[in-house]
């Protein structure tokens, strides 16, 4: 028998001119055709993140301290967008699919890593981590706890930092001021932090 | 023998102690500010010359040159070795044990020397000032572009300094990918015979 736990469908990094800066979107199982592919198209995840954009907009009269801002709307029975704002107004979202990954009974064979890249490593720790995953979301669709989430903040915002610590990323072109447009990221190193954080996460993880 | 043996185990402490003394007093800065005020200057200077890689290793080997005549002082005031290098390889031990250790509190290795003595290389196990950096995706900067060329200016402003004319450049970076950081540095010759007037 097996059972499905939440996974990461997908990263976006908003810009402070609403200007999308980097999306990962990763794939999920699918049981029917026992393989995994993205729950939606790269379009249809451009237009959750920026339906997310007034949701910040409208809580953040309302602002926690923290930055962050929690699920900020629940999508259909599987998807979910949580929620994280610099005071930059650099916003994180990362949308959970709460069936994306499947685990065999026993807590063994875990199928996760889709995308075929998954390195053997990151296999191998999610296995482990999936066991006590299990245990702590019980059944599927119980919901998750935002500090379930907030690895994946703490996560993308030091991939972030270590971005804007590169000489030659210039901030200014991504969001220039004035509030119209912006490039997005191009750099390597944090496409490939946003992948590892995507494919490590799971329930219960607590340092990515 | 004895003797010998004495002197050597004086000479010991005596680097002992000047190590000691060394890294007590040196005054600290905090690396993150050193990394990225080096950044802000590579990538300013990319910026001023539109990019031309080649003359950006040149203006940085200019600054190094004018730092490394300026640092040598320091690092013979905080070095406390009085005595002079007997030959190149000694030189070369010195430049990475104390020098790098006192400047960027780091010591890269000496290897490959040539059979002459008169080149070796610097292996860079961890460069303080290329932490964070991604060089630039256009194509011609990692091909281009020496980031930490810096360094190599320092090292032949501060020999020439102590009479010793050296042509320093990098043949690996990480940042390019390589795997290791690599500099390789080659004695042209002593320059003893052009002594400032004013020195005699």
């Amino acid at each position: 028998m097996s059972a499905a736990i939440p996974s990461v469908a997908c990263l976006g990094v908003i810009g402070r001119n609403n200007n999308p800066l980097h999306i990962s979107i990763f794939p999920s199982y699918d049981p029917t055709a026992n393989a995994f592919t993205p729950i939606r198209n790269p379009l249809q995840f451009s237009l959750l993140l920026s339906s997310t954009i007034d949701v910040f907009d409208l809580r953040s009269k309302t602002s926690t301290a923290s930055g962050d801002f929690g699920l900020l709307h629940a999508i259909d029975d599987r998807l979910a967008a949580y929620g994280f704002e610099t005071n930059t107004g650099v916003r994180m979202v990362c949308i959970v699919d709460m069936r994306g990954r499947r685990v065999e009974a026993g807590g063994s064979g875990v199928s996760g890593q889709g995308g075929g890249a998954a390195g053997a490593s990151t296999a191998s720790s999610t296995s482990a981590s999936a066991a006590a995953a299990r245990s702590s979301v019980g059944s599927v669709g119980a919901g998750l706890r935002d500090s379930e989430i907030k690895p994946v903040f703490r996560a993308m915002q030091s991939a972030y930092v270590r971005l804007l610590q590169n000489p030659f990323y210039d901030p200014d072109e991504h969001a220039p001021l004035g509030g119209k447009g912006g490039r997005r990221i191009t750099s390597k190193k944090f496409g490939d932090d946003m992948k590892r954080i995507g494919e490590a996460w799971t329930p219960g993880v607590t340092t990515l | 023998m004895a003797a010998s043996k004495a002197s050597r185990i004086g000479e010991e402490r005596r680097c002992f102690w000047s190590n000691r003394i060394a890294r007590t007093r040196i005054d600290k800065v905090n690396a993150e500010l050193v990394t990225l005020t080096y950044g802000t200057i590579v990538a300013q200077l990319c910026k001023d010359f539109e990019d031309d890689y080649p003359e950006v290793n040149r203006q940085l080997d200019k600054m190094g040159y004018n730092i490394g005549l300026r640092l040598i002082e320091d690092y013979l005031a905080k070095s406390n070795t009085m005595k002079r290098c007997s030959n190149f390889r000694e030189t070369a031990d010195m430049i990475s044990r104390v020098g790098f250790k006192i400047f960027l509190n780091i010591t890269p290795q000496v290897t490959n020397w040539t059979a002459d003595n008169n080149s070796f290389s610097l292996v860079f196990d961890e460069n303080p000032f290329a932490d964070f950096v991604e060089l630039p995706d256009d194509g011609r900067a990692q091909n281009e572009l020496w980031y930490s060329n810096i360094l190599c200016g320092v090292l032949r402003g501060a020999l020439e300094m102590v009479q010793m004319q050296v042509e320093a450049h990098f043949i690996s970076d990480v940042l390019k990918g390589n795997d290791t950081t690599e500099m390789r540095v080659t004695l042209i010759r002593y320059i003893d015979d052009e002594l400032p007037p004013e020195d005699d």
